[in-house]
C-alpha cells in the first residue's frame, strides 16, 4: 500500500505546508544567520584594526617624543577598553596592559598572540589573526612601530560579537520553528477549506445512497467547484431518472396486466364451476389453469408492491398497536391451517409502530413461505429481547443451509430448494417483500434453524413501550 | 327480487367475465362502458350496487361517483387496477363506500356486495332513539337530525355511527368496525374505517377539524363522546 493511501487528502496537504515552510524558513534563517555573521565579524575586524593602528601611533609618538617615558609608562596611561589587552614587544621584552593581566613585563611571548602572527610583524609586516584568549574568541593585531624597535599589539575579545551571534541563532530558530508552525496551521485550515465541499458532496451522496433521490449539490457556490456539483447533479438525476423510469416500468407492467389477469381470473371460476361436467383430463386442465393464474396472480401483486417499494411510493402508514394482538389475529385469520401462537408474559404488552397492512403482509409471507417450502408452521412466538420486539415463525421443513440464510431473501432466489420448486405455488417474491417491509419498520428479517430441526424466521421490530397504549383525550 | 348491480369498466372482455360471474351468484347485471353511459344508465334504471373502476375515458370513475353520490345513496365499490394510497383514498373521498384491486376474486366481489346489501337493507329493524350530544340517532328509520335538522348521511356513514353509538363512550379498534361495518375479516384496509370517519365528522361535527363527537383514541381506535 502507497503512503499516499495510508494518509488522507488533508493531512498529506498539511504535511506539504509544514515542510514547505520549515525549508524555506530554515534556509532564510541559515542565509540571515551567515550574512549577520560575516558582515559583523568584518566589521569587528574592521574596528579593532583601526582602534590597533591609533593606539600603536599614540605608543610610537610617546616613546619617540616622551622623554624618558618607558614602555610600561606609555602602556598604563592607555585606558583599556574591557576584554583588549595590549602589548609591546621591545628588544625581546614583551609589555603588557590589561585589567586582567594587569602591568607586566616578561622574555616570553604571550599565550594570545601566535607565533606567526608575532614573526609577521616582527620582520615589519602588519599582520591579524583570529585566536582563543582565556577560552574566548578574539582577534590579535600587530603593527611594527618602525622606530626604537618596538611591535605593537592589541587582542580584542570576541565576546560580546559571540554573544550576539547567539542570540540571533537563537531569535532566526524560534522563527523559523514558528514559521513552520504557522505553515502547518494554515495547511491545516487551508486544506480544510478545499475539502469542506467534498465533505457537503460526500453528505450528499450518503443521502442519496440513503434513498433520498431528490438531494443535489449547491451550484452557486465557487465556481471552480461548480463544475464538479454539476457533474455530480447530473449523474444522480440520470440516476434518478433511470430508476424512475424502471420502477415505473415495472409498476405500468403490473398494472396493464391486471386487467387481462381480471377476465382471466373471472372466467376460471366460471370454468371452475363447470368442474363436474369437464372428463378427468379436462378437469387436470383447469386445475393447472386455476393454480397458475393464482400463483400468476399474487406475483403481480408482489411484483407492484416490489416495484412501488423500490421507487419509495408504498408509503408507511404507522399505527400504535399491540404487537400481541396484531400476531395473534393475523396469524388467526390466514387462511392456512391454525397455528398455535406462544406470547410469554414479558411480551404480552409490547407495543409497537408499525403499519398494520404492511406488517400483516410480512407475517403473512412468512408463513405462506413456511406453508410452501417448510412443511407448514409449527409455532408462532412473541418475544422482546432489549429494545427489539421479535416475532418468529417456526416450520417442520428441512430448514435453510447456512451459507442460503442470507440470498432466500434476494428476489426470485432459487437455490438449493429449486428442485422442490416445481410444484410449488411459491412466487420467489415473498421474503424479498418482507425485507421490504421489516426494513422500512426500521427493523429486519432472518432465519435461523429452529431447536429441534426446521427453519425458523424471525420478524425484528423496535419496541415502542412495553405498557398500555398512550392515549389522547378521555379513556 | 333480485339485487340489481350496474358494472362501469371500459374492458369490454371484464365486463363480459365479471358479469357472467356475477349473474351466476343470481345478480341481474346491467353494463357501462363510460360514464356517460352509466350516468345515463343510473338514471333510466337505477341500481342496488355499483361496481366502477376509476380509468375511463371521458367522465372517470371518481366523477361518476361524485355524480351518483349528489343524487343517491346507493352503495359504489370501486374495482380498479390502481392501488397507490392516493387513488384509493380519492375514490373513498369521492364517495365510494368500498373499493377493490382487479384481479377480484368472484368470491370476494360478492362477498363485498352482500356486506353493503345487508348493510343497506338492515336499517328496517325497530329502535329507539339514540340521543349521543345534540345529535338524535333513529337506526329504525334511517336517520339524524341535529337540532331538528336531518343530516344526509350515506347508508355506510349511518351505519358506521350506528356502529360507534351501539356502545357510547367505549373505544371501537379499525379492525372491529371493519368487521361490524363492513363484513372484512381482519385484513381489511383500515384506510376505509379513517376517511369514512372523516367524511362523517364533516357531517356531524360542529368543526370538524376539532372533533368533539367521533373522538380519535389514539393507539386504539374511535369512539362516540356523549356529552
Amino acid at each position: 500500500m502507497s503512503g499516499a493511501r495510508r494518509f488522507g487528502l488533508r493531512a498529506r496537504a498539511t504535511a506539504s505546508f509544514a515542510a514547505g515552510a520549515a525549508l524555506l524558513s530554515v534556509a532564510l534563517a541559515a542565509a540571515s544567520f551567515g550574512l549577520a555573521h560575516h558582515y559583523l565579524l568584518a566589521q569587528r575586524e574592521a574596528s579593532a584594526t583601526t582602534e590597533t593602528y591609533q593606539d600603536a601611533r599614540l605608543v610610537r609618538r610617546d616613546l619617540l617624543f616622551g622623554v624618558g617615558l618607558r614602555v610600561e609608562d606609555v602602556l598604563s596611561s592607555f585606558t583599556v577598553p574591557q576584554g583588549t589587552v595590549l602589548f609591546v614587544y621591545q628588544r625581546g621584552k614583551w609589555y603588557s596592559a590589561s585589567v586582567a593581566i594587569g602591568e607586566a613585563a616578561g622574555t616570553s611571548r604571550p599565550v594570545a598572540l601566535p607565533e606567526a602572527l608575532v614573526s609577521m610583524v616582527v620582520g615589519g609586516q602588519p599582520a591579524r589573526q583570529r585566536v582563543m584568549s582565556g577560552g574566548q574568541p578574539a582577534i590579535a593585531v600587530g603593527v611594527p612601530l618602525g622606530t626604537e624597535g618596538a611591535d605593537y599589539f592589541e587582542v580584542h575579545s570576541l565576546r560580546e560579537l559571540a554573544r550576539t551571534l547567539d542570540l540571533l541563532a537563537v531569535v532566526l530558530a524560534a522563527c523559523a520553528a514558528a514559521t513552520t508552525l504557522g505553515g502547518l496551521l494554515i495547511g491545516r485550515w487551508l486544506s480544510g477549506r478545499l475539502v469542506r465541499p467534498l465533505n457537503a458532496t460526500a453528505e450528499v451522496a450518503a443521502a442519496i445512497a440513503g434513498g433520498a433521490l431528490d438531494k443535489r449539490l449547491p451550484v452557486d457556490g465557487d465556481p471552480d467547484l461548480a463544475v464538479l456539483a454539476h457533474s455530480f447533479n447530473d449523474m444522480v438525476e440520470a440516476l434518478a431518472e433511470r430508476m424512475r423510469r424502471d420502477a415505473r416500468f415495472a409498476s405500468d407492467v403490473s398494472h396493464e396486466l391486471r386487467s387481462p389477469l381480471t377476465t382471466v381470473q373471472a372466467s376460471v371460476e366460471l370454468l371452475a364451476g363447470c368442474r363436474p361436467r369437464l372428463d378427468a383430463q379436462g378437469q387436470r386442465a383447469l386445475d393447472l389453469l386455476s393454480g397458475e393464474v393464482g400463483r400468476f396472480s399474487t406475483m403481480v401483486q408482489e411484483l407492484l408492491e416490489i416495484s412501488r417499494s423500490d421507487a419509495g411510493a408504498l408509503g408507511l402508514d404507522l399505527e400504535e398497536l399491540a404487537l400481541a394482538d396484531l400476531v395473534a389475529n393475523t396469524v388467526a385469520a390466514w387462511s392456512g391451517e391454525r397455528v398455535p401462537v406462544a406470547v410469554p408474559p414479558a411480551a404480552a404488552n409490547v407495543w409497537v409502530a408499525a403499519d398494520r397492512r404492511r406488517f400483516q403482509r410480512a407475517l403473512v409471507n412468512v408463513l405462506e413461505n413456511a406453508r410452501t417450502y417448510g412443511g407448514g408452521p409449527v409455532g408462532v412466538g412473541v418475544a422482546v429481547d432489549g429494545a427489539w420486539a421479535r416475532v418468529s415463525v417456526d416450520d417442520a421443513g428441512p430448514g435453510v443451509a447456512p451459507g442460503e440464510r442470507e440470498v432466500v431473501f434476494e428476489r426470485f432466489y432459487r437455490g438449493a430448494v429449486a428442485g422442490r420448486r416445481g410444484d410449488a405455488s411459491g412466487t420467489g417474491l415473498g421474503l424479498s417483500l418482507v425485507r421490504e417491509h421489516m426494513r422500512a419498520h426500521g427493523g429486519d428479517v432472518a432465519v435461523t434453524e429452529r431447536p429441534g430441526g426446521g427453519a425458523r424466521f424471525v420478524l425484528s421490530l423496535p419496541v415502542l413501550h412495553l405498557d398500555g397504549p398512550g392515549t389522547t383525550g378521555e379513556r | 327480487m333480485p339485487v340489481h348491480i350496474l358494472l362501469i369498466d371500459d374492458d369490454a372482455n371484464i365486463r363480459a367475465s365479471l358479469g357472467m360471474v356475477l349473474r351466476q351468484e343470481g345478480y341481474t347485471v346491467s353494463e357501462a362502458g363510460s360514464g356517460e353511459e352509466a350516468l345515463n344508465s343510473f338514471h333510466l334504471h337505477p341500481a342496488d350496487v355499483v361496481l366502477v373502476d376509476l380509468m375511463l375515458p371521458g367522465v372517470d370513475g371518481f366523477e361518476v361517483t361524485r355524480q351518483l353520490r349528489r343524487s343517491s345513496d346507493v352503495p359504489v365499490i370501486v374495482v380498479s387496477a390502481r392501488t397507490d394510497t392516493h387513488d384509493i383514498v380519492a375514490g373513498l373521498e369521492a364517495g365510494a363506500d368500498d373499493y377493490l384491486t382487479k384481479p377480484v376474486m368472484a368470491k370476494e366481489l360478492s362477498a363485498r356486495i352482500r356486506a353493503l346489501m345487508r348493510r343497506a337493507m338492515s336499517t328496517s329493524r325497530e329502535g329507539p332513539v339514540i340521543c349521543v350530544g345534540d345529535l338524535e340517532i333513529r337506526p329504525d328509520a334511517g336517520t339524524v337530525h341535529r337540532g331538528g335538522v336531518e343530516l344526509a348521511l350515506t347508508r355506510t356513514e349511518f351505519r358506521l355511527l350506528c356502529e360507534l353509538a351501539s356502545r357510547p363512550g367505549s373505544v371501537m379498534d379499525r379492525p372491529q368496525l371493519l368487521n361490524r361495518v363492513w363484513g372484512y375479516d381482519y385484513f381489511g384496509d383500515t384506510r376505509l374505517v379513517d376517511v369514512h370517519i372523516g367524511r362523517l365528522r364533516a357531517k356531524v361535527e360542529r368543526d370538524p377539524s376539532r372533533p368533539e363527537v367521533v373522538v380519535t383514541v389514539r393507539g386504539l381506535g374511535y369512539k362516540l363522546q356523549g356529552l
